[in-house]
């Protein structure tokens, strides 16, 4: 393969990790990490370095353009944000104090039951709340965007703030602990405990994933696992990925959106649970 | 400028910047892969190896800025920059939304987004200092 060929390739599956990124509010770390040692033959540092690079380059392309749709809630990400930063430090703290695989299974358990309510939630568009949580109203945790398939504005308010604050706090530890992305629990942390509409989960946490990542980007680009040559093309096309992505979710329901993150969620759910019965590593 | 606006921009326009930057390196690269041995900074190499990390690759601010400084500047240098901007937009980020925050009078979040700064600079500056 060629120089050219061979960037280019590798622009182009990140271009589609950008898209797929920025619409189910990931970095694209899963996608891309396999796709680079498996068809590209890129060693796993490396690999796990150019996935760093694509988080961070989805969060400012896709939350650019989800702050400018509104759907991304600034101060919503920000509150939650804070939250696994403190998780993370905590959860870094604690390597080799903490048993790794019974979190591991514990964290396998809890993502299988969220499969399994958003499977029970697959059909629901806009999430109908009662109250609103008084932290909610306290800290500004609601807003509104307008739908472009419902044609109308879809206001919401955060529900439950204390229990998402909580998921996001240990998905922060899981992530310091066993140096795993986090961007599929924020998401859940906000559609399943805080009631907000899928499509704001995602583009929110599209913004906080970057905050997050940066974090523990100077440990990579320490160790010498962040590679220009290989993080150029990852950066180009996801970049352009997530920008094109934040244009298409536009066009697409909170429910397909929902649909499209259950295997990922399924996903996750069984690799920890394998992780921590020692079966995979 | 509402604060949304502002911090889509910085983001937009950092990530902008990086991807030049690193396009700009790799393209150099590529022009120059005859003469790479030259552009490459030995004793950067030499560190790089004894502390077992990948030896094609800048680690440390101080190396990276030598590789830019030097005539012509190493083109692996340029694109390191271009990761750096990446790494440092979340930061500039939050700066902005520090500045939207205070603008419109918001305790709450100036506080919050001023610990997750002193949080990431602190992680920055200890990895990224040697």
């Amino acid at each position: 393969m060629t120089d050219l060929l061979f960037l280019a390739s590798i622009a182009a599956a990140a271009a589609g990790a950008g898209v797929l990124g920025a619409i189910l509010g990931l970095g694209g770390g899963i996608l891309l990490v396999p796709i680079l040692t498996v068809f590209f033959g890129v060693s796993l540092p490396y690999a796990m370095g150019a996935s760093i690079i694509s988080v961070i380059a989805t969060s400012c392309g896709a939350a650019a353009g989800h702050l400018r749709s509104g759907l991304a809630n600034i101060r919503l990400g920000l509150f939650l944000a804070a939250d696994t930063v403190a998780g993370a430090l905590i959860g870094a703290s604690l390597v080799g104090v903490v048993p790794e695989r019974l979190l591991e299974v514990l964290f396998g358990l809890a993502l299988s039951y969220s499969a399994f309510t958003t499977v029970r939630q697959l059909h629901v568009e806009v999430p109908v709340t009662a109250a609103a949580d008084p932290l909610a109203l306290r800290f500004a945790l609601s807003g509104s965007y307008y739908d472009q398939l419902l044609a109308r504005d879809v206001a919401y308010c955060a529900i439950r703030v204390r229990r998402g604050a909580a998921a996001m706090f240990a998905a922060g530890v899981l992530s310091g602990l066993l140096g795993i992305g986090s961007g599929a629990f924020k998401v859940l942390a906000m559609d399943h405990f805080m009631r907000l509409p899928m499509k704001v989960s995602t583009a929110t946490s599209n913004f906080m994933i970057g905050i997050t990542a940066a974090a523990s980007a100077g440990v990579y680009f320490g160790r010498g696992d962040i590679h220009p040559i290989i993080a150029t093309p990852v950066a180009v096309g996801v970049l352009l990925g997530s920008y094109a992505g934040t244009r298409l979710i536009g066009s697409l329901r909170n429910t397909t959106v929902r649909k499209l993150f259950l295997p990922v969620v399924l996903y996750l759910a069984l690799s920890m649970l394998l992780r921590g019965v020692g079966a995979w590593r | 400028m509402r604060t949304e606006t502002l911090v889509a921009r910085l983001l937009f326009f950092g990530g902008v910047a990086s991807v030049a930057l690193m396009l700009a390196g790799l393209i150099d690269l590529e022009v120059h892969a005859a003469a790479l041995g030259h552009a490459f900074e030995l004793p950067r190499v030499a560190e790089n190896r004894e502390a077992g990390r990948s030896v094609d690759v800048f680690v440390s601010m101080p190396a990276l800025v030598r590789g830019l400084r030097q005539r012509p500047p190493d083109p692996v240098a340029i694109a390191t920059a271009g990761v750096v901007v990446l790494l440092l937009t979340p930061v500039a980020g939050l700066l902005a939304a520090l500045v939207g925050f205070a603008r419109e009078r918001d305790p709450a979040y100036v506080v919050i987004a001023t610990l997750l700064i002193a949080a990431l600079l602190f992680g920055f500056a200890l990895r990224l200092g040697g």
